[in-house]
């Protein structure tokens, strides 16, 4: 899993989930392409590392939207929609795993095979240190940090797609940035 | 004043997620509140934290594998594409094409847009003209302009220049000056001054603003001040009203108002001193600080040059020097000082002579209020000025390294 620029969200427009809603594979692939790595992302994140998972996951999540994304009125917007599957399904995927993975087990995430160079080292090492210590914070402090540090959402997305309040949003936001502050202060000089 | 504990919402607060009115009352609740100060530093740590955060890709295999599941899927429903005419596949089909082609547009628009719009929009400071033709890149200004993450902002002889600092305060640029904006962000904005004068009034919490000079590092408390750099990159701050700190690697100085303190490149910032200190004392103090191939005996002299034109108030100067001179100018340092102001309890001799980082912060709470009282700087504000003394470690380094 190598870290690399995404494809811009901005090539999703209506017409193209207009033409996924009539079956178009095309399309699909193009919606498909825009969103893997968000998508993927939050469910490396959501279960300790482990890509395994993270691949049925993304896989379920994908193959779910095909199927229903009949259902998208254009109510709200689109990625709010589909981040609202998104967290919903890591969420029951977590609950159907729980008796088998406990929420702290977390993996190694390989970064290829290339060698690093040594300060991209550095930044991949505390990258590592910073996913371990979001992975070990209560699903409801960890997933408003996935939807902004991943997905980019603001507060106000955040609340619509968590079906909460922007303020319950911010509160949650600072209690795990503080968490994050205190396992991880040994980092300061690092990242500051 | 705004009284009420804001530590709930200072997620929302470095994320911009605030109106103007309410970061403007959280500005100035943090800048008097320790409690809430040191709730900020903890919760700006954690958000740099979370911006570590890698995003991965999705492994290539992932759209193979999805197809047949997508095929199945289709296969068990009544498959959509069976129950379209031809007529209505056409259409799809130049849907799709269409899809593309707007697919394609829109990402040459987004591009031209992210490259040539957003900078300015998003991530730029407002200049507005004082005197003159500043510049902002080759493009003079002719009364108002946005200064980019990345860009120079250049005044010749005629021209000055003022600057908004997003809703922290303000800086005036001198004539001759040279500045570039380097970051802005809702937790630090940063400023490069290559040569030049520039004033710089800042109303926000520590650590927020800072100024990278080719000699140290400047960072500010609620505070005022000039800071001007020359040719050869060494140079002068004087801070008019606040706290200043200025840094490189691990040699610092806190420059309370009425104080001044020189910088030179590869040594980084001298000791701080009052400018009402004798002439005698401030060149007696500019040969210790950077002079360093004088022989022991013009040392000698000029160390009792110094301590003989010391006052109560010089004490700054003298706290500062402890930790950077030898063990005999450090004894002599001592009982100048107690001379003005007994060592505290739990400060010894030898403590301070060994360098006991406690011992030398208990004294330096009992100094303070001589280096302070004239220009009424709360004991809060000074409380927060030393509790953010650590942290510009990495940009030094960097200058250092140049």
């Amino acid at each position: 899993m190598e870290q690399r620029a995404a494809m811009p969200e901005q090539i999703v427009d209506k017409h193209v989930i207009a033409a996924c809603q009539q079956g178009d594979r095309e399309a699909f692939r193009l919606l498909f392409e825009a969103y893997k790595d968000k998508v993927f992302s939050i469910a490396v994140y959501s279960f300790g590392g482990d890509s395994a998972v993270a691949d049925d996951v993304t896989q379920q999540i994908f193959l779910k939207l095909f199927t229903v994304i009949r259902q998208f009125r254009g109510e709200s917007e689109f990625t709010t929609w589909l981040y609202r599957m998104v967290v919903n399904a890591c969420l029951d995927e977590r609950r159907r795993r729980r008796r088998f993975l406990p929420w702290g087990d977390t993996m190694p995430i390989k970064v290829g095979d290339k060698k690093p160079q040594e300060k991209q080292y550095a930044r991949l090492e505390i990258g590592e240190k910073v996913r371990t210590a979001i992975a070990e914070l209560k699903p409801k402090f960890r997933l408003p940090i996935l939807l902004k540090y991943i997905e980019g959402l603001s507060y106000e997305e955040i609340a619509t797609v968590m079906g909460c309040s922007k303020g319950t949003v911010a509160s949650r936001l600072n209690r795990g940035h503080g968490e994050l502050a205190r396992r991880l202060s040994h980092l300061r000089d690092h990242v500051v | 004043m705004f009284y009420k504990h804001v530590t709930n919402n200072l997620s929302a607060y470095c994320q911009g997620e605030l109106t103007p009115t309410e970061c403007r009352q959280f500005a100035e609740h943090l800048i008097s509140c320790n409690k809430c100060r040191k709730e900020f530093e903890e919760i700006k740590l954690g958000i740099k934290l979370a911006e570590q955060l890698p995003r991965l890709s999705a492994p290539e295999h992932l759209w193979t594998e999805l197809q047949p599941l997508i095929d199945r899927e289709t296969n068990s429903q009544v498959p959509l594409a069976r129950r379209r005419s031809f007529a209505t596949a056409w259409q799809t089909q130049i849907a799709a094409m269409a899809a593309i082609v707007l697919v394609v547009a829109s990402l040459g628009f987004y591009w031209a847009y992210r490259n040539q719009m957003a900078p300015a929009k998003l991530r730029s400071w407002q200049v507005a003209r004082v005197d003159g033709t500043p510049r902002i890149g080759a493009a003079g200004i002719s009364n108002k302009g946005q200064l980019a993450v990345g860009e120079w902002l250049e005044t010749d002889g005629n021209s000055r220049a003022k600057i908004d600092v997003e809703s922290i305060g303000q800086v005036e640029i001198d004539p001759n000056t040279r500045v570039r904006l380097l970051l802005t962000k809702p937790t630090e904005h940063r400023l490069e001054l290559a040569r030049g004068k520039m004033s710089a009034r800042i109303w926000a919490p520590p650590r927020l603003f800072f100024v990278d000079t080719p000699s140290a590092v400047a960072a500010d408390l609620g505070c005022a001040y000039t800071l001007e750099v020359d040719d050869a990159g060494a140079s002068l701050l004087r801070v008019t009203s606040g706290w200043v700190a200025l840094q490189l690697k691990d040699r610092e100085s806190m420059v309370p108002a009425s104080a001044a303190c020189q910088t030179r490149p590869g040594i980084g910032p001298g000791t701080p001193y009052f400018e009402d200190a004798s002439e005698s004392f401030r060149q007696a103090l500019a040969k210790i600080d950077f002079e360093h191939d004088i022989t022991p005996a013009s040392r000698t002299a000029t160390f009792d040059v110094l301590l003989g034109e010391s006052r109560k108030r010089d004490t700054l100067t003298l706290w500062h020097l402890l930790a950077r001179v030898d063990q005999s100018d450090r004894a002599r340092l001592y009982e100048k000082m107690i001379s003005f102001v007994p060592a505290p309890e739990g400060v010894t001799r030898e403590g301070v002579m060994q360098l006991n980082e406690r011992m030398l912060e208990l004294w330096r709470d009992k100094l303070e209020p001589s280096w302070s009282d004239r220009t009424g700087v709360s004991k809060a504000v000074a409380e927060a000025f030393w509790s953010a003394r650590n942290g510009f470690n990495k940009t030094a380094k960097k200058i250092q390294e140049k």
